[in-house]
């Protein structure tokens, strides 16, 4: 394999400041929202396509299917909040559930400085904002992580979980394990290096 | 959490000074009328305390003087503290841990549907949740109510519904549960777990639910079988044989049919009614009592002397214990201990059947095999206020619904004191690609090899603070590394406004980089590295130290290396972590602050600028990285 061309820079930047790495795997573009100066690093998998198809038309009738296949109107798969930080490798995929015997998939929010680590697998509902996924780490479908929570390296937290705001949760599966302090998320402290970690990104 | 290089820790001062004079005093005269929640720890704390504080103030200032933070020491565990979890008293005006403050709850919530439980329903429901939250018995991931027939009905849902673990894939169905609506499941399970068994003793298990109710049917029951308690109290053994094989009670239900029995039988045997001990504590056996009593007056031979009535003592009623299933007693089965060995040995029992010991730590204690664990209702959490443990001045007060962030009260050490980070400096001298510089790889520094460190600290004041920073001139320890504040003393601007940040933030990082640019490879002593509004950056000269028994000690170690690497493997095993380089930096800042409203009244005189000279002093450690065994 030949090596990455180091003239044309690893990331692209788009106008609202999202730095993307040339190697990033993103299926299914229009279905996702970045909210600016996101980063999503080398080899991250993010699963645009799996969207909600909105209608289950009846086949017999014959009108509505003129409906859902229905351009202008996407429906977002995956949102992602400012300062947010996809790492390398890490998997982002949309929730999806069995609901009347109907397989499918709802969107997965992601707030503002989030972090999300190498080789993580995310599933979740939504993860709030300042929300610190680590390395390794599995959260299971349709799982809620709200603000300031901190899902330690290696955990998964099973499939419909929620993790209140500030509560550390690690294991297999995740429990709630401690608490961050209070200062956590302040900027520039633990917890509150979005900024610091994106302006450092593709920078030589 | 141990956290990835390099970081920081703060020290906290509680752990070697004692609480400074001021707030001691007034702890002190606090302490006779102390409010009753206080916890009693520190009521004894206070009074070693008085005792002690002359004494130890001395030490601890003699200490002060000479001796060096040692972050190696096992004490100073149990003082360093990420920045971030410290609190600052603005009373005291001290640095707070989370071991120099008290709780207090806010709140309690349910952490699965962060719905908040009222205090009052706290204690009945067991620090649980009461709606559907539980967890898995098996695996304690939480379960989700789900509708067997899924499939199928498209319309209104209709059926059976199980809870069932999304992680194990555990269900009710395993223990047999099915619960006919999926609303209120905590109340099902509770009817089913408790009434497995025909209406016998049906009005106990309806009380089960409510200790309240529970106390009249059951004590009406009691009387109602005083005649036949009579008659079995010749022969026990028969009792449990006359009965029609009364069926099991749940645990709850028998520990309120127990509760109420042993209440109704302190009512019937002590003999005086305005005794004191059982209508307060409830729970005393007056026979006992008595017994006591006896002892001191009848036997004493003094007892003559004072008149000596020898009262005809009246024989104590004796307190009976529960003899009927309905009173609460449980009689172990007969076959009980051989049928369980026979589960045990039975092939579709096995070691998966057994419920392990994390399992039945939270199961009845009856509960053996996985077969016999229940979904349990999930633990509450708190919000918890927090208060300065000498002055009880509130730090950290959460708003109280479950699902906001925000703080009422939120003292932290961070807005006080300049937030440190660290970062090694890439020496880019002969390099031209910068990004081969930067990986100083901190996990392992190389001995005797001089790095640079930058230690930016960032003030959150709105006042400009001076800093002097101090570090043994070699770390303690076993590896000495040298290490060298480049410019000790240095001031950092003030966290002026907002707006400034808003106007300089686009262009602040760029200029501070442009000019490190110019600056970089020239570190020089007594130079401050690069400084920003409200930051300043300088720069530590470190010299790592070389391991025990590693090759390079000694200067050349290079010609016996290789007969050295199985002590080197050797010697990490043993010292852990001794080659973790951690340098305790002595930070003491000054600065003028505005005059609080109780300063201004007494200094009015002196002061008429309101500013008073504030000055703040702690230790930090600063965790750079790992030392390499050899060069």
């Amino acid at each position: 394999m030949p090596p990455p061309k180091a003239a044309k820079g690893e990331y692209i930047e788009t106008d609202t400041g999202n730095k993307i790495s040339r190697r990033s795997q993103i299926h299914g573009t229009q279905h996702i929202i970045l909210g600016g100066k996101t980063v999503i690093q080398a080899e991250a998998v993010i699963r645009g396509d799996l969207f909600r198809t909105t209608t289950v038309p009846n086949p017999t009738d014959a009108n509505t299917p003129a409906v859902a296949p229905n351009p202008s109107t996407p429906s977002v798969a995956i949102t992602v909040g400012r300062y947010s930080y996809i790492s390398k490798s890490a998997i982002l995929r949309p929730p999806s559930r069995l609901h009347r015997g109907v397989h499918s998939f709802y969107p997965l929010k992601i707030g503002d400085h989030v972090f999300v680590g190498e080789g993580a697998v995310v599933e979740a509902a939504s993860l709030g904002n300042h929300v610190h996924v680590g390395k390794g780490a599995a959260v299971g479908s349709m799982a809620i992580i709200k603000d300031y929570a901190y899902v330690l390296d290696g955990a998964v937290v099973p499939p419909g979980m929620v993790v209140p705001s500030w509560c550390i949760v690690g294991g297999k599966p995740a429990r709630i394990v401690g608490e961050v302090g209070e200062g956590y998320g302040v900027e520039g402290a633990e917890g509150g290096m979005a900024r610091e970690r994106y302006r450092v990104v593709g920078r030589p | 959490m141990s956290r990835p290089f390099p970081y920081t820790f703060i020290s906290c001062p509680c752990a070697d000074t004692p609480v400074p004079d001021p707030a001691r005093k007034r702890k002190s005269r606090e302490s006779p009328q102390k409010s009753p929640h206080t916890p009693p720890p520190e009521r004894a704390n206070t009074d070693q305390d008085k005792k002690l504080s002359a004494k130890e103030e001395q030490q601890a200032e003699d200490e002060d003087e000479e001796q060096t933070f040692d972050p190696r020491s096992p004490r100073s565990n149990f003082s360093l503290y990420p920045p971030e979890q410290l609190l600052y008293c603005e009373e005291c005006h001290q640095i707070k841990c989370p071991r120099c403050i008290t709780e207090e709850i806010v709140s309690w919530y349910c952490p699965s549907c962060l719905f908040e439980t009222p205090s009052s329903m706290v204690r009945s429901d067991g620090n649980r949740c009461g709606r559907n939250c539980f967890n898995c018995p098996v695996c304690t991931a939480p379960l989700a109510v789900s509708t067997i027939e899924n499939a199928t009905g498209n319309g209104s849902q209709q059926g059976p519904w199980v809870l069932s673990c999304g992680y194990c894939l555990w269900t009710t169905l395993d223990i047999g549960i099915k619960f006919d609506k999926p609303t209120n499941i905590r109340s099902q399970l509770q009817k089913m777990t408790d009434s497995t068994a025909p209406a016998v003793l049906d009005r106990s298990r309806q009380g089960s639910r409510a200790f309240g109710d529970l106390k009249h049917p059951l004590s009406s029951y009691a009387s109602i079988d005083e005649p036949s308690n009579a008659r079995e109290r010749g022969g026990e053994q028969a009792a449990p044989k006359d009965e029609p094989a009364a069926p099991p009670m749940g645990m709850d239900a028998r520990f309120a049919a127990l509760k109420s029995f042993y209440r109704t039988q302190i009512a019937e045997t002590s003999n005086s009614p305005n005794d004191h001990l059982s209508s307060e504590f409830g729970f005393s056996s007056p026979g006992a009592l008595n017994r006591l009593m006896s002892l001191y007056t009848s036997s004493s031979r003094l007892s003559g002397l004072y008149g000596g009535s020898k009262k005809p003592k009246s024989k104590p009623p004796v307190m009976r214990e529960a003899l009927t299933t309905s009173e609460g007693l449980q009689i172990a089965p007969e076959n009980n201990e051989t049928d369980m060995i026979a589960q045990l040995q039975s092939p579709e029992c096995g070691w998966d059947g057994m419920a392990s010991i994390d399992q039945r730590a939270t199961q009845s204690p009856e509960a053996r095999f996985v077969d016999d664990l229940l979904p349990l209702p999930v633990l509450l959490r708190t919000k918890r206020a927090k208060r300065c443990k000498s002055c009880k001045h509130i730090l950290v007060k959460p708003e109280t619904k479950p699902q906001s962030t925000r703080f009422r009260i939120r003292l932290i050490a961070l807005s006080y004191i300049p937030l440190p980070t660290l970062r090694p400096l890439a020496l880019s001298s002969s390099s031209a690609l910068p990004a081969m510089a930067q990986t100083t790889d901190l996990n392992s520094l190389p001995p005797l090899r001089p790095i640079h460190v930058l230690l930016t600290l960032k003030n959150h004041m709105f006042d400009p603070v001076r800093i002097t920073l101090a570090t043994p001139p070699v770390t303690p320890g076993q590896v000495a590394t040298k290490v060298t504040v480049l410019s000790p003393q240095f001031e950092i601007g003030a966290n002026s406004d907002v707006w400034d940040e808003a106007l300089q933030g686009a262009s602040a990082p760029l200029t501070s980089d442009s000019r490190s640019a110019v600056l970089r490879g020239v570190p020089e002593a007594g130079k401050v590295w690069d400084k920003g509004r409200n930051w300043t950056t300088v720069v530590l000269e470190v010299v790592p130290g070389t391991l025990p028994g590693s090759s390079a000690e000694g200067g050349d170690g290079n010609s016996n290396a290789g007969t050295n690497d199985e002590d080197v493997v050797a010697v990490a095993a043993s010292k852990q972590d001794e080659d973790v380089l951690e340098i305790p930096v002595f930070v003491h800042m000054d600065w003028d602050a505005d005059a609080q409203l109780d300063q201004q009244n007494v200094g009015k005189g002196s002061k008429l600028d309101d500013k008073v000279t504030r000055e703040l002093a702690y230790w930090m450690v600063l965790g750079v990285g790992r030392i390499q065994p050899s060069l």
